[in-house]
């Protein structure tokens, strides 16, 4: 635990000036997603720990290294909670690294994704230069939005050193029920449900169940479940669930198998894609396990297995490409961070 | 065309004399209507500034197209001919940021005005940029859903202008801001370009450039279309109002009340001059004796709402709340929110004329910083009345002046420019949800430092590098920062 700003900083700098491709790791939970690449490993592990955290202003700030699992603790202690539900993959994930990967859990709908939550962050750039964006306060728009836009960047616009997020209180009530039916039933209830003003929190379909959790105030969980009716589930068996949907492995790709995301309007008709195995956020995100052999789909990430030196974000039209290119050469003109990560062309 | 010989002989001076205005006017009118090109001083003297009238500037041209094909024809002739461009809406942004430029084209997007889709099953609205906020609300409404940022020029301000300063409203607190609220947008680029930003579902893979595109006030392109989302109305709204008999303890409530983790659908705070204001002005039956006045509104099931309420309740009266007003039907609640919403004009009754500032701050640094802004208010001799967002922190100062009084609007800016700084001295910053645009100039290397400052014009630059899009807004240029730096330490 500590502060490694001075050294991060002297790191990047030396391999500014020696053109040397650096490789952004932290805990190692992660090289699953995105491109594989080479360079000259950066280890983000040792600069952790929280720098401030005030419970009545609801903003936690703590050095990127830091494990998410770190963070829920200090936050359970204050009986708060962070809204987006990352995942902590065995303790080891850090918030840094979710954050650059853009990583929410099944509560995406209603308590928005990382961007929502991400109010401020420190950012070392390809020059070498620390900088800060955002703060600490709700409401900021003095500036460019440089903090959001690394949510989903992948490192490939800088290290990001530290971040402030807005937290929320944790849920005083809580459970999951299901309800069986098929994926298109499923998919109609969501839609009907999602319009209710209930407090739901995940809404997921697999293998002819459909999954809903509910939480928030005794009263408004209690009355919802009474509303929505179906079979309570165990409360072991839904929280491990509702963990395997946020570490996004519900579906674990096989040998010679590549597992699919795609993401969009939660109204596509479920024969809109093929073979979708299970629907997430309401509809609004949907899995598939498809074999190597398969043609490239379009529209839709290649998240876990396949060739990992695909554009595994799929296809983009040349103005699109450009204007990624130059806002890369805008951040990091030597091209040295996490270069190839996001797309072979930046 | 931009780079006139002489500084001080304008463009419509050239114009009358050939040159190359005339040659873009003619252009202009050969892509849009007749209607849709105004050149004239009379005409154009409505959109020589926004909300903040004390930035003035008459445009080159004006210009209103109604297709996107028009936008993107007009962009594409700027690019060609490097000629600024200023876009706007409603121009009720309270930044200067819409101010024209002298020797640009004002891009004005109100005819853009369609909503396109309102799907009730996915909660979703697409609407062109000229759709009027509160027209997205109204449209709503017969599908019991609405649109959550709410700023209070609502009645008037455009849904683009509102992705251009990520405005938020009173019930932010809770639903968040436009960039919370929206799902894609599709723009025009400088070089006239059509280009789609955000997925359409909930998270497009890789950097977010639909984040990047909120509040950056038009400095890096032209909003043509927008999806927003849009929530159900909740079952109950309940509002109560408390009264304190100072500032301190008002906000000590709110910090309490946060802490506790009771988040409201709003949570305004109002001080003594401002109730008086606003209660001489809609006689709504604020007490007017008070110091403080908070106006809080819970929303849920009535389930929800009854367990709040009372939570609520006995957070103010620990507080010492002498007076708590728990509103019996709709209209007592729309009474309550009246004197707030009008807070601004009832201001404005009292004073020739006021200036409205937007920090932002931590919120236990509320007690703070409003008894330093009234230690500044006595200093420089101008009164200043309180309205603000306090869930949030966002605070708005409205500093009253007479601008027919010499040196009076020099001295309101001056305390203005103290109280941003003394926000971003406690941890917040200088613009919570007005914008920079031309105003807060000054105070940005206040707030950054040369780094910071310098990757915010490589990024401008990625998306203009000709600087074409509202040039001389938002992001200070390093010579800027530098004759600033050396005034504040000279």
């Amino acid at each position: 635990m500590g502060d490694l700003t001075t050294q991060l900083v002297e790191q990047i700098q030396h391999a500014y000036a020696t053109k040397t491709p650096l490789s952004i790791e932290s805990g190692n939970t992660k090289t699953y997603l995105g491109r594989q690449t080479s360079g000259e490993r950066l280890d983000m592990a040792g600069h952790s720990g929280v720098i401030s955290y005030s419970a009545t202003e609801l903003v936690i700030r703590a050095r990127a290294g830091t494990k998410i699992s770190l963070l829920q603790e200090v936050l359970a202690e204050q009986r708060q909670r962070l809204p987006f539900e990352p995942p902590s993959f065995a303790g080891q994930a850090s918030i840094g690294g979710t954050v650059a990967a853009n990583q929410t859990g099944a509560s995406r709908p209603w308590f928005g994704g990382v961007k929502d939550s991400l109010l401020g962050l420190g950012l070392i750039n390809g020059y070498g230069e620390a900088m800060q964006f955002g703060g600490q306060v709700m409401k900021n728009v003095a500036g460019f939005d440089v903090t959001r836009l690394q949510s989903g960047a992948m490192g490939s616009l800088g290290l990001i050193t530290d971040v402030s997020i807005k937290v929320l209180p944790e849920f005083k009530a809580g459970h999951t029920l299901t309800f069986e039916m098929n994926a298109d039933a499923a998919l109609a209830a969501m839609l009907r449900w999602a319009n209710l003003s209930l407090p739901i929190t995940g809404m997921s379909h697999l293998q002819g169940l459909l999954y809903v959790r509910l939480q928030g105030g005794q009263s408004a969980v209690a009355s919802a479940s009474e509303f929505l009716g179906g079979e309570l589930l165990e409360l072991k068996a839904a929280e491990e669930f509702w963990q395997a949907v946020k570490e996004g492995r519900v579906l674990l790709p096989q040998q010679g198998q590549t597992l699919w995301r795609w993401s969009g309007a939660s109204d596509t008709p479920h024969s809109a894609l093929p073979e979708v195995a299970f629907i997430n956020w309401a509809g609004a995100e949907r899995w598939l396990l498809q074999d190597n052999s398969t043609s490239v789909l379009d529209g839709l990430t290649q998240y876990r297995g396949g060739d990992r030196l695909a554009e595994v974000y799929g296809a983009i039209d040349a103005p699109q490409k450009a204007l990624r290119q130059r806002i890369k050469y805008a951040f990091d003109p030597h091209g040295i961070l996490n270069v190839g990560r996001l797309y072979s062309w930046m | 065309m931009p780079n006139s010989p002489n500084p001080s002989v304008s463009h419509l001076d050239q114009a009358s004399t050939g040159g190359d205005t005339v040659a873009l006017i003619s252009a202009l009118r050969q892509l849009l209507p007749a209607a849709s090109v105004i050149i004239s001083t009379e005409s154009q003297r409505p959109f020589e500034c926004d909300g903040l009238a004390v930035y003035q500037q008459l445009p080159l041209v004006t210009v209103i197209p109604e297709t996107i094909d028009q936008v993107q024809a007009i962009l594409r002739l700027c690019h060609l001919h490097r000629v600024p461009l200023v876009p706007r809406g409603a121009g009720t942004g309270l930044c200067a940021g819409a101010m024209p430029h002298a020797e640009g084209l004002l891009l004005v997007m109100t005819r853009l005005n369609r909503i396109l889709e309102i799907n009730q099953e996915t909660c979703t609205a697409r609407v062109q940029p000229g759709v009027r906020n509160l027209a997205l609300t109204e449209a709503a409404a017969p599908f019991g859903l609405y649109y959550a940022p709410d700023p209070s020029s609502q009645i008037a301000c455009t849904l683009g202008g509102n992705v251009a300063e990520n405005s938020g409203g009173v019930h932010c607190l809770k639903y968040g801001l436009t960039v919370n609220n929206l799902l894609q947008v599709t723009m025009v680029t400088i070089e006239g370009q059509l280009m789609t930003l955000g997925g359409g579902g909930l998270d497009e893979p890789g950097m977010d450039l639909l984040s990047l595109m909120v509040g950056s006030e038009g400095l890096l392109g032209v909003v043509v279309e927008a999806k927003v989302k849009l929530l159900p109305r909740a079952p109950r709204v309940q509002v109560l109002l408390a009264a304190y008999d100072s500032v301190t303890a008002a906000g000590d409530a709110v910090a309490d009340l946060i802490g506790q983790g009771i988040i409201p659908a709003g949570l305004e705070m109002m001080d003594h001059l401002a109730i008086r204001a606003a209660e001489d002005f809609v006689k709504v039956g604020y007490p007017t004796d008070a110091q403080a006045l908070l106006i809080c509104e819970l929303d849920g099931t009535d389930a929800e709402v009854e367990e709040q309420l009372a939570l609520v309740t006995e957070c103010f009266k620990k507080h010492g709340a002498g007076h708590i007003r728990i509103a019996k039907d709709a209209a007592e609640a729309a009474a309550l929110w009246q004197g707030r919403k009008a807070a601004f004009p009832a201001v404005g009754r009292i004073s020739p004329d006021y200036y409205c500032m937007d920090g932002t701050i931590p919120r236990s640094q509320v007690g703070h910083v409003l008894t330093r802004i009234s230690q500044l208010s006595e200093l420089y001799g101008l009164r200043v009345a309180n309205v603000f967002h306090a869930g949030d922190g966002n605070l708005h100062p409205l500093i009253l002046f007479d601008a027919s009084i010499d040196g009076e609007l020099e001295r309101a800016e001056l305390l203005g420019g103290d109280i941003l700084t003394l926000c971003v001295d406690v941890g917040g910053t200088i613009t919570g949800e007005h914008g920079v645009g031309l105003e807060k100039m000054p105070q940005m290397p206040y707030q950054f430092g040369d780094a910071e400052l310098a990757q915010f014009r490589r990024l401008k630059a990625a998306f203009d590098s000709d600087d074409l899009l509202n040039p001389g807004k938002a992001i200070p240029t390093l010579k800027y920062c530098q004759e600033y730096r050396s005034l504040q330490h000279g």
